[in-house]
């Protein structure tokens, strides 16, 4: 008994000290944007206090560029998500139903291939065509690039909750006389609420990450956030405490959502390794 | 009632009317999806296998059939090989240091103790953060002068280390951020296949007289092993893909130290140009994944 209380503290410690590693750069990032250049630069390490200061957020929020590059990243993250989402969950419906048609095959090949694929083997062709249709630094074609890059993560993920919902319910519908369609709007997709908010969760949080397509698609008038933040590292004298400022507004919003909805984003994470 | 019915449809059709709507329609469902992905996936991978046939680059319009010539020039290139060991080493020693951490981790957590699942909270934290800002906030620790963990070096008297500027320790600092912020992700699954293994063999082994190593070694393990081996994959094709929080660590350096495969394609496409020869490497890395995806295609069947 008493080795099995001893065993069971000793895990939660080591627990404690990964959790602590885990969560240390992150309060180190936002101690720093809080602080003056001073502290920033001593040469002994303050891990508490000092002199706290909103300095460097109102240099950053003041910045122009850096409101335009959130704006622009709501803008691609909301309307890139809506599209994944609805045209993923509408592929999904046909696959989790097993029907057996003729391109189910290939498609969902692709969408392996999509999803092991690097990005920058397609920002190679992408950054040609979209030059070449006058496109580049343009949002539109930002807003569609993410959602195709992250449709294998909402088909596979809307498969997922539409198998789980019990078909019988569908048949009935079917014997009532209610057309595919209308037994998809009216009965699949109120079911599936959640796991339609869970999967828009995910693909919204992978697309407010991208970097590597805006970073090569566009250029000042579309820059998305992760694209701004990261400028600061390509200047010639780093600005620590406003690099760290723009660092925590880019992550604030994911960390709140991992905070909130941590279920829906697990799901989202074992995509393709664990079956439910 | 409804069920009298359905009986009586299926007694009347064979019981495939379902079947038979679905079968006929299953593709218009699909339509958005092909469309989706023959604009950003299927042309541009078919723009770039003819392209890497021939001499475009971003300064030359008018290109030629050149035939292999691209391919052959990245063989010969000493930056290829040396991009392929640098991910050979990123991946492999990632591996070695995640699989056996995450499991580690993920046999605490199975564990169940108070306060778990704020302690999980805070470890899945890294996993979902920007990797721009990642790489952010280890460039801003790792810094020579002063960063924060070699502030913390000298407090106990240690030497500094240069984290990012010396050749060998880049490539570690690369893998020490990438192992902050994925080991977490082996760690989840592994927790899922350990929760979805069923309580009756292990019980059973106990009943034999079995201790708790000899339970892991011969019962857990083996039963969490396909798990293991899809997480294993996973974690291979996503260091082939890092490219967000490498680019802002250390932009591939110290010289090309950390410059990873899709680093090397960025670079041949952006910094040097050649359109044609990054694409020719494009097609180079999609034909060495075929292997993963297919074992990833038989792993998972939709």
């Amino acid at each position: 008994m008493n080795k099995s209380k001893l065993a069971r503290f000793s895990a939660f410690i080591v627990l404690l000290f990964f959790f602590i590693g885990s969560l240390f750069p992150i309060y180190w990032t936002l101690l720093t944007s809080l602080r003056d250049r001073l502290d920033i630069f001593a040469k002994v390490p303050k891990f508490f206090g000092g002199n706290l200061t909103l300095e460097n957020y109102r240099s950053v929020i003041s910045d122009e560029t850096f409101i335009s590059s959130l704006k622009n990243s709501v803008f691609i993250t909301v309307l890139a998500t809506f599209v994944s989402v609805l045209v993923g969950s509408l592929a999904a419906y046909a696959l989790a139903r097993n029907g057996r048609f003729k391109s189910r095959r290939p498609f969902e090949s692709w969408m392996i291939l999509l999803r092991a694929l690097p990005g920058i083997v397609l920002a190679v062709p992408l950054y040609q065509m979209v030059v070449k249709l006058g496109l580049y630094d343009n949002s539109w074609a930002l807003v569609i690039c993410y959602a195709a890059i992250n449709l294998p993560y909402s088909v596979w993920l809307m498969v997922g909750f539409i198998q789980g919902i019990p078909i019988e319910i569908e048949e009935s519908a079917q014997i009532d006389g209610a057309s595919q369609f209308r037994i998809l709007t009216r009965i699949i997709l109120p079911l599936v609420r959640s796991g339609l908010g869970a999967t828009t969760i995910f693909v919204a949080m992978l697309s407010w990450n991208e970097y590597l397509l805006p970073l090569i698609l566009a250029d000042e008038g579309s820059k998305t956030l992760p694209v701004y933040v990261g400028g600061f590292v390509t200047s010639r004298t780093i600005d620590y405490g406003a690099m760290a400022a723009a660092a925590c507004l880019c992550i604030i919003p994911i960390a709140l959502v991992t905070l909130l909805v941590q279920k829906q984003l697990i799901r989202g994470l074992s995509l393709g390794a664990v079956k439910e | 009632m409804r069920s009298q019915q359905k009986q009586f449809f299926e007694r009347l059709d064979g019981g495939s009317l379902k079947k038979w709507q679905i079968r006929k329609t299953g593709w218009v469902y699909l339509i958005p999806a092909w469309l989706l992905l023959l604009a950003i996936v299927l042309v541009p991978m078919f723009f770039s296998f003819t392209s890497s046939f021939s001499d475009a680059s971003l300064m030359n319009s008018d290109s030629q059939f050149i035939g292999f010539d691209n391919y052959n020039q990245i063989f010969k290139d000493s930056l290829f090989w040396e991009a392929i060991r640098t991910t050979v080493i990123i991946s492999g020693v990632s591996l070695f240091i995640q699989i056996p951490l995450g499991f580690f981790l993920a046999v605490l957590l199975n564990m169940e103790l108070r306060g778990t699942a704020l302690l999980r909270s805070g470890i899945l934290m890294p996993l979902l953060l920007t990797p721009v800002a990642v790489g952010l906030m280890w460039r801003l620790m790792m810094n020579i002068d002063n960063g924060v963990i070699n502030g913390t070096l000298h407090m106990f008297g240690l030497p500094a280390i240069d984290w990012l500027g010396d050749r060998n320790s880049a490539i570690l600092s690369v893998i020490l951020v990438d192992s902050w912020q994925n080991t977490a992700f082996v760690m989840l699954l592994l927790l899922a296949g350990l929760q979805n293994i069923p309580a009756s063999p292990i019980e059973a082994a106990k009943v034999d007289g079995a201790t708790t190593f000899q339970v892991y070694r011969h019962v857990i393990l083996p039963l969490l092993a396909p798990v293991a081996l899809v997480v294993v994959m996973i974690r291979i094709i996503e260091s082939i893909k890092l490219f967000d929080f490498i680019y802002i660590l250390t932009s591939g350096g110290p010289g090309t130290a950390t410059q990873n495969i899709s680093l090397l394609d960025f670079r041949y496409g952006f910094t040097f140009l050649q359109t044609a020869q990054a694409a020719a490497l494009g097609i180079i890395i999609t034909l060495s994944l075929t292997p993963m995806y297919l074992l990833w295609r038989r792993a998972n069947r939709i």
